[in-house]
């Protein structure tokens, strides 16, 4: 058993399509979102709730790139690398994190609030460079805009 | 109601006012907004219609899927009821293509008219379970469509016996999770049942074998959008929208270097160059278009700036995706960008393109940073032309095209690149 906040979440969306296997994704964006990322343990649970083998799960997990099986972190900084963003310069954006966080691209900080990573187009191209923190999407406006940005996630 | 995720500002504007009629402010519009600008009468005009007659009316408002490819929306239809029921309606909401911005502020911003959309269609393919597929980076749209869905719940215009029609239609929102290539409808349905994206063989197409092996119609966002248009006005009226070969009103999301890069909506008799100047204000510096990109797709030269943007054979096509690139933007270094994307997003299952792309992808580095040899400049357009005929869905068929056209209209930007390795090779530098 999860905890049983999590376990609640997960058994919600098992019964929320037609066919239960198929809130797999749902359920592991669930995960990551509580974890941080997707731990081993948490993938036989989903196997359990939504009646698949656990093979499938770890084939699912493997395939679909927002779901990440490395170092977990608090907060996801995802910085577009995609071509509009770097036009605009994207370098901007990075060079600021890496200023003020001390993070390149896979890494997280010492303290655990952050893990950046690199992903391509995030459909805001009109606003790039952009990013997203969590489930927030941001422009990259000034180094002091997305130092306040920042400071909003503890 | 929940606090959504932040949601960009995203500029829009449109001349028709038609699928931005609300849209065009940024704000997340609820059913009571939607029904106070005549909203879901279209559905109310629908279910007093037969199933075939909504058809019939799509089918000769010529109306072309938004999400690509252009097929006619009424002939996907017609094709989905000649197979047996049960049968499904799936919404591609995966927008992943660089440049692609347009489904995201109808989603966030006009659930409803997607909504009303749906259950049109539903009704006319006589699909009791529809499905929206949006992709995992768009979350404050997955829990405003869930917000929305509620709201037409409780309104009786989903559920159970719609409207005392005695129709009934269920829609699921589903989310992706960071894979562009299940935007491919048949990857898309395999990732809706639950596994992997990978692309199906086709034939036999979704509107034969779909999800769980039933008749499936995938249509678009904007192409969804536009079925209540078409059936509150009727086909006639629609069909005077812009040109009479290709009607409706079109999305065209602009990005790069433009003074007022955001999603317009214009009638497709309008050209590349309007949408670059008239509407987006012209280039950053006032400096020269070098290039445009649709997308990933294909590439345009300045002497192309008077294509139409219509789906005729010389038309702009695709999703009507513009990226700006001037006189200071590097071609060879936007292509490494656009073969990065290729090399990501391949599902790996076909050989040619898993191997491919990324060999097109190192490649094309090499030659950047000024290491390549004569035998990496063969193998660079070996690959490039090898991925298309060898693979099974339309990314490995385009992985290279936008690369390839670009080798043809600017021989001049590869040859800077190019020259550096006949220096190196034959020393004369
Ligand atoms: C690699 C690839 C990615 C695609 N991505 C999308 C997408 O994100 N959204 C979309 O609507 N169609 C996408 N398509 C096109 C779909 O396969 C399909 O043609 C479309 O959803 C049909 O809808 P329409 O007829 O309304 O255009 C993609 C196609 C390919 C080959
Ligand atoms: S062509 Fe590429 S993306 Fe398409 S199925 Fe084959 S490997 Fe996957
Ligand atoms: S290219 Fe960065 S958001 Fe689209």
């Amino acid at each position: 058993m999860l905890p049983s906040e999590l376990e609640q979440k997960l058994l919600e969306h098992a019964n929320y399509f037609p066919r239960s296997e198929q809130a797999i994704l749902l359920c592991l964006h669930e995960v990551q979102e509580y974890y941080g990322n997707i731990p081993p343990f948490a993938l036989e649970r989903v196997a359990q709730i939504l009646g698949v083998p656990l093979n499938h799960v770890e084939n699912v997990v493997s395939f679909y790139d927002m779901f990440d099986r490395g170092e977990p972190a608090r907060h996801r900084i995802r910085v577009c690398v995609s071509v509009v963003c770097n036009l605009m310069n994207k370098q901007r954006l990075l060079d600021a994190i890496k200023k003020h966080l001390g993070i390149g691209v896979g890494e997280v900080t010492k303290d655990g609030r952050f893990k950046l990573i690199a992903v391509q187009c995030l459909g805001a191209c009109s606003e790039a460079p952009v990013f997203m923190v969590d489930n927030d999407t941001y422009k990259f406006e000034s180094e002091e805009k997305l130092y306040e940005v920042l400071s909003k996630y503890t | 109601m929940r606090s959504y995720p932040n949601i960009l500002n995203i500029y829009a504007e449109t001349t028709l006012n038609l699928l931005l009629k609300r849209a065009k402010k940024p704000k997340v519009h609820t059913i009571e907004d939607y029904l106070k600008d005549g909203g879901y009468q279209a559905l109310e005009k629908a279910l007093n219609m037969s199933p075939e007659e909504i058809i019939d009316w799509v089918d000769k408002s010529q109306l072309r899927g938004r999400g690509g490819a252009g097929f006619p929306t009424g002939k996907k239809w017609k094709f989905a009821v000649q197979n047996p029921a049960p049968r499904y309606l799936i919404c591609n909401a995966d927008e992943s293509e660089p440049g692609t911005f347009k489904d995201r502020i109808l989603i966030e911003r006009d659930p409803h008219l997607l909504i009303e959309g749906m259950i049109i269609s539903a009704y006319a393919i006589g699909a009791n379970q529809a499905f929206i597929y949006i992709r995992g980076e768009y979350p404050a749209g997955y829990y405003v469509l869930l917000d929305a869905i509620e709201e037409a719940k409780a309104k009786g215009f989903l559920g159970k016996n719609i409207l005392g029609s005695g129709f009934d239609l269920e829609i699921y929102v589903a989310r992706g999770a960071g894979a562009y290539i299940c935007g491919e409808e048949s990857a898309l349905i395999e990732s809706l049942e639950g596994k992997r994206g990978f692309p199906r063989i086709k034939p036999p197409y979704p509107v034969q074998y779909g999800l769980f092996g039933r008749p499936t119609v995938v249509n678009n966002v904007e192409t969804l959008c536009n079925i209540p248009l078409i059936v509150g006005m009727g086909w006639e009226e629609y069909r005077y929208i812009g040109p009479s070969d290709y009607p409706g009103p079109k999305l065209f999301p602009v990005s790069g270097k433009v003074k007022k890069p955001g999603v317009y909506e214009l009638p497709m008799n309008t050209t590349l160059r309007e949408v670059v100047y008239k509407y987006a204000g012209g280039t950053l510096g006032n400096k020269k278009v070098k290039a445009v990109f649709s997308g990933a797709l294909d590439c345009f030269s300045a002497e192309e700036l008077d294509t139409p943007m219509d789906y005729s054979p010389f038309g702009f096509g695709g999703t009507g995706t513009v990226i700006v690139l001037t006189e200071e933007d590097d071609i060879v270094k936007a292509c490494l960008d656009i073969a990065e994307f290729y090399a990501h997003e391949s599902c790996g299952q076909c050989t040619p393109c898993r191997v491919g792309t990324h060999e097109q992808a190192y490649l094309l580095k090499k030659l950047i940073e000024g290491d390549a040899t004569p035998k990496d400049w063969e193998g660079l357009q070996f690959v490039n032309k090898y991925i298309q005929p060898t693979s099974i869905c339309g990314l490995g068929a385009v992985a290279g095209r936008l690369i390839r056209q670009t080798m043809q209209k600017f021989p001049e930007e590869w040859e800077r690149y190019v020259g550096k390795i006949k220096e190196v090779a034959y020393g004369t530098s």
